[in-house]
């Protein structure tokens, strides 16, 4: 299953990664190789068998409804790159935002 | 020109009024809160951290799911993660549900102010979390993550609604429903309740759908309904010109009170959508959903018209008393504790509590006056121990009193002036203050009686009976 270098690309974008056309050739490869790899599950005949999520015993355990202290604001903005005003500062990703 | 026929179909978001978050213990409370004082590593998503499922979330989206008709639950649903870049969203992925969730395949019947039903389909409903918000600037963007990880029900409905007005009548009704069922405070301009809306226009008695636009970010039921009505007349004209739809997304402008085009498609993402593997499937058993069924209150529609049949009350009072649970169970109580004519215990709730309500700005449930004290004043009216003036009184001089309303009328001394004796001294003395009126009186002008009546209730404080009054007036000025 080989990726066209244009896919590699779309995906590069939904991630935001820049790469160079040399790193797209390498990747087109190396994804193509993980997807045939992956692929060899198709062999095997799963048509009695249901997916399985997790082999975990699969009841989600659910938490009572009880609100906690929340640590301070200073603390979690200790490693943005930009605070502004107790929030977040970021940059512009819409073309068409004010 | 062609007659056309609007096909609209709703995606509506419910903010879920549990304490705290979907997945951690942050307190969802963080309207007025200053930014990003209810977040934690986990719904900022810093690596490590572990979600956790909020029973209560499910416990709120089956209500809903079992008040939306659905018949079958999913034994096993599952969550998914939404994968998509964008600033207000920390994880890079939300975390949602997809191709098996929570429930489908339910309807939700409400009436049309012409009285008739519209029934819409429930195409799916499932629980989701909230993204935070981005706040502009002095052209500086920033996020304040407070709402990040809020529960959310996301609710589809079918392509069935063909006008705005039924859009804004189903807005209103599932508003209703949801602070009936006390999921959701439902409020749109805390966004509380959102909705996005699917509009596509065909020519009356075609089957299939067109080239749709969607409609953004609209905050009221009034704004939505002059939003997809706009739309609509839009559509219309531009197939009438020979042009075609183009899918576009539309946002509304509060200030401009008009849709403009947002981002194109070009971020149309792809959300390459997986189950998220940081949480177990949902299980619900039949008996819990069996319970969750039987355990919904009665709902305002059949409320709406057991009011009605088993009272006797007219379609409109029904409607209004059932606006709200609470004011629906205090008349039903008031009925039951007053034992007489429904109507008229319908007429004090209608008129009277419910100005109380709307001048304090409260709630029936909060009102602070019993609906066994209500019967009592209607009965003390009734009987001819108050005028009705004083019992309008009273509803307020009950609120939060230790004493009844008939300790009331006897300590403070509020029964109805009756005695003949007593009357007739003070109709006499009001005939000598005012030898004018007295005089045009008899020179025919006989409609100034109501203003001698007037004068008599004012001086007894109201407590005069108005009949007696009246008669004993007439009798002196004939005389």
């Amino acid at each position: 299953m080989a990726l066209t270098h244009e896919e590699v690309r779309a995906i590069a974008h939904l991630a935001r990664l820049q790469l160079t056309d040399e790193e797209v050739e390498r990747f087109a490869g190396q994804l193509s190789d993980v997807l045939d790899y992956a692929a060899r599950l198709n062999e095997v005949d799963t048509s009695e068998i249901s997916p399985t999520a997790s082999v975990l015993p699969m009841n989600a355990p659910l938490r009572p409804d009880e609100v906690r202290p929340c640590p301070p604001r200073d603390q979690l903005l200790a490693n943005a790159p930009d605070p502004a005003g107790g929030m977040f500062r970021v940059p512009r990703v819409l073309e068409l935002e004010p | 020109m062609p007659e056309y026929e609007a096909v609209i179909g709703l995606e509506t978001h419910i903010q879920l009024n549990t304490k705290s978050k979907i997945f951690c213990a942050c307190s969802t409370d963080s309207w007025r809160a200053p930014p990003n004082t209810h977040i934690c590593p986990i719904c900022t998503g810093l690596p490590g951290v572990l979600p956790s499922l909020n029973r209560r979330v499910v416990e709120k989206a089956l209500i809903m799911a079992a008040a939306m008709n659905v018949g079958e639950i999913a034994p096993e649903s599952y969550l998914a993660r939404k994968n998509y870049f964008y600033p207000d969203l920390p994880k890079g992925y939300q975390i949602s549900q997809y191709d098996e969730p929570l429930a489908g395949n339910g309807s939700f019947e409400f009436p049309m102010p012409d009285g008739n039903l519209r029934r819409i389909s429930i195409i799916k409903l499932h629980i989701e979390e909230d993204a935070g918000k981005t706040v502009y600037k002095n052209s500086k963007r920033l996020i304040d993550f407070n709402r990040c990880g809020v529960p959310l029900v996301e609710m589809v409905t079918g392509p069935d609604f063909r006008s705005a007005e039924e859009v804004g009548q189903f807005l209103i009704r599932l508003r209703q429903l949801l602070r009936w069922l006390e999921i959701s405070d439902a409020d749109m301009e805390r966004g509380q309740l959102r909705c996005d809306a699917n509009v596509s226009i065909r020519e009356r008695g075609q089957q299939r759908l067109n080239t749709k636009t969607e409609i953004k970010n609209v905050n009221s039921i009034a704004n939505v309904r002059d939003a997809v009505q706009s739309e609509i007349q839009r559509q219309v004209r531009e197939v009438e010109a020979g042009r075609k739809i183009e899918s576009w997304t539309l946002g509304w402008d509060d200030d401009r009170g008009a849709l403009s085009k947002m981002r194109s498609k070009e971020t149309e993402a792809d959300y390459r959508y997986f189950r998220e593997p940081d949480l177990l499937p949902i299980q619900t058993s039949s008996e819990d959903w069996a319970a969750t069924v039987s355990q919904l209150p009665e709902l305002p529609l059949a409320r709406r018209s057991r009011f009605s049949a088993d009272y006797g009350i007219p379609d409109y009072d029904a409607g209004v008393l059932t606006e709200e649970r609470s004011l629906s169970e205090f008349f039903e109580a008031a009925v039951a504790a007053h034992g007489g004519d429904p109507k008229r215990v319908s007429n004090w709730v209608m008129n009277d509590v419910l100005r109380l309500i709307r001048e304090q700005d409260t709630s029936a449930g909060e009102l602070g006056l019993r609906p066994d004290e209500l019967a009592e004043i209607i009965r003390l009216v009734e009987r001819g121990t108050i005028s009705n003036s004083v019992g309008k009184e009273l509803l307020t001089q009950v609120q939060g009193s230790d004493r009844t309303p008939s300790q009331i009328v006897e300590e403070d001394g509020l029964a109805q002036v009756t005695d003949f004796g007593e009357l007739s001294a003070a109709a006499a003395q009001i005939l000598e203050a005012n030898p004018d009126q007295v005089a045009a009186y008899r020179g025919g002008k006989s409609g100034l009686i109501g203003w001698f009546v007037g004068q008599m209730m004012q001086e007894s404080g109201g407590q005069a009976d108005p009949k007696s009054a009246r008669k004993i007036l007439e009798q002196l000025l004939e005389g």
